[in-house]
């Protein structure tokens, strides 16, 4: 039943889209099948990758407050905060320019490169001479493979586009003639489920 | 082994038995227990799984995904916490991952003209022209506020369970839920006399 105080045009949307969605039999039957197959779950189960988004204890059910590990959490702290402190002092340290990727790459081996050359702007670039459409991937649009193609350099076969994105962490990867691939010059991000390797840019929004 | 129908035992009455007493008696080695969570949530889950993938088929994918890692991560459900609500985190993040999984495939096909060409055609409607309008306004919303709206007016979690569900505090659900009202008012003026 809907709250009483929600408007009734929104109850009655709520009330068209509870309406039960019938669970096949061929579903419920396949899934009872594959459910029996797996070992009895127990207890003590530990926690395996493959269930890396099923919700887990909470830390007050695994750690125990004792006067000592209040005194080690404590030190942990201490220690975590004063390394943060270093980090974060020694990456203001004089750069000369303002950069926005926390990291800039220049290895002149590299076949792609990225970089930040002013704040929010940041300039992807691949080379791929032979390749005939070369497009830009990420969370910053959609994903969507037409939005952000790059322009090749014809003298040296470079694929280059230049975005302005917000600060924060932003996973990306070329299309290169309709196969993903990740940028070779930047850091990879963590497995994305799809079978792909994605790059990652850190865009810090900072002014020095 | 097989799954079936939970045996006449003594002691066991799943009409009365709560959603924590069945966990413990799959735990303790009743495995046929968890027939009756299914039987019980996955209804829900497949309801929720439809509205936020908009097909049955990802739909029943991500159920079924979420009942098997539910089924072996349920040593570390907790009785404190609603079996629902713990379901639900699983089913959300497992929707999330398909949805991200499908958009993509989606965009690389998008490249190609015939790929174009069919995926205008919408899939065969579930039932009423009003639901079909209702998903349709559902589809239009951001995924995050998709999510929150669902949770919040049809699965009709508190805002706790909402953000125990989802990794998101209250206050951003909150403002989530408020702007998918907004949206879903302002899509279904234009075909109906809704919010009016």
């Amino acid at each position: 039943m809907s709250a009483p105080e929600n408007p009734r045009w929104l109850n009655e949307i709520g009330d068209e889209l509870r309406r039960e969605v019938p669970v096949r039999a061929a579903w419920r039957s396949q899934l009872l099948d594959d459910i029996a197959r797996l070992p009895v779950p127990t207890a003590e189960d530990e926690i395996d990758d493959g269930d890396r988004d099923s919700p887990r204890r909470s830390a007050s059910r695994r750690i125990v407050l004792t006067p000592f590990t209040s005194l080690a959490a404590a030190v942990v702290f201490c220690a975590l905060g004063a390394s943060a402190m270093y980090v974060a002092l020694a990456s203001r340290a004089p750069s000369g320019r303002d950069t926005i990727a926390s990291r800039s790459r220049t290895d002149p081996s590299s076949t792609a490169s990225w970089s930040a050359t002013a704040q929010e702007l940041v300039r992807f670039q691949l080379s791929a001479p032979n390749a005939s459409h070369v497009a830009l991937v990420g969370s910053f649009n959609e994903w969507n493979p037409v939005a952000t193609p790059l322009t090749r350099d014809p003298a040296t076969g470079t694929w280059v586009v230049s975005l302005r994105l917000p600060p924060g962490r932003h996973v990306y990867a070329f299309v290169v003639d309709g196969d993903v691939t990740a940028d070779p010059a930047a850091p990879r991000a963590a497995d994305n489920d799809f079978g792909s390797a994605n790059s990652v840019v850190l865009v810090s929004g900072r002014t020095s | 082994m097989r799954f079936v129908t939970p045996p006449s035992v003594p002691g066991f009455n799943p009409v009365v038995m709560t959603d924590a007493t069945l966990v413990r008696r799959v735990l303790e080695g009743d495995t046929a227990a968890f027939t009756m969570l299914v039987d019980r949530h996955a209804a829900a889950c497949t309801r929720f799984a439809m509205r936020m993938l908009g097909n049955r088929e990802d739909a029943e994918d991500a159920t079924q995904e979420s009942f098997i890692r539910a089924y072996r991560s349920l040593g570390r459900y907790e009785e404190r916490q609603a079996f629902r609500t713990w379901l639900f985190q699983i089913l959300v993040n497992r929707c999330r991952t398909a949805a991200l999984r499908r958009q993509r495939r989606q965009r690389m096909f998008l490249v190609d003209d015939n790929a174009v060409a069919l995926a205008s055609v919408r899939p065969a409607a579930e039932s009423s022209g009003v639901r079909e309008e209702l998903q349709r306004a559902i589809d239009a919303l951001d995924p995050d506020q998709r999510e929150a709206f669902l949770l919040k007016h049809v699965e009709q979690l508190s805002y706790d369970e909402m953000a125990a569900a989802t990794g998101v505090g209250v206050s951003a659900l909150k403002m989530r839920v408020k702007r998918a009202c907004d949206r879903m008012q302002w899509l279904l003026r234009e075909v109906s006399d809704v919010g009016t």
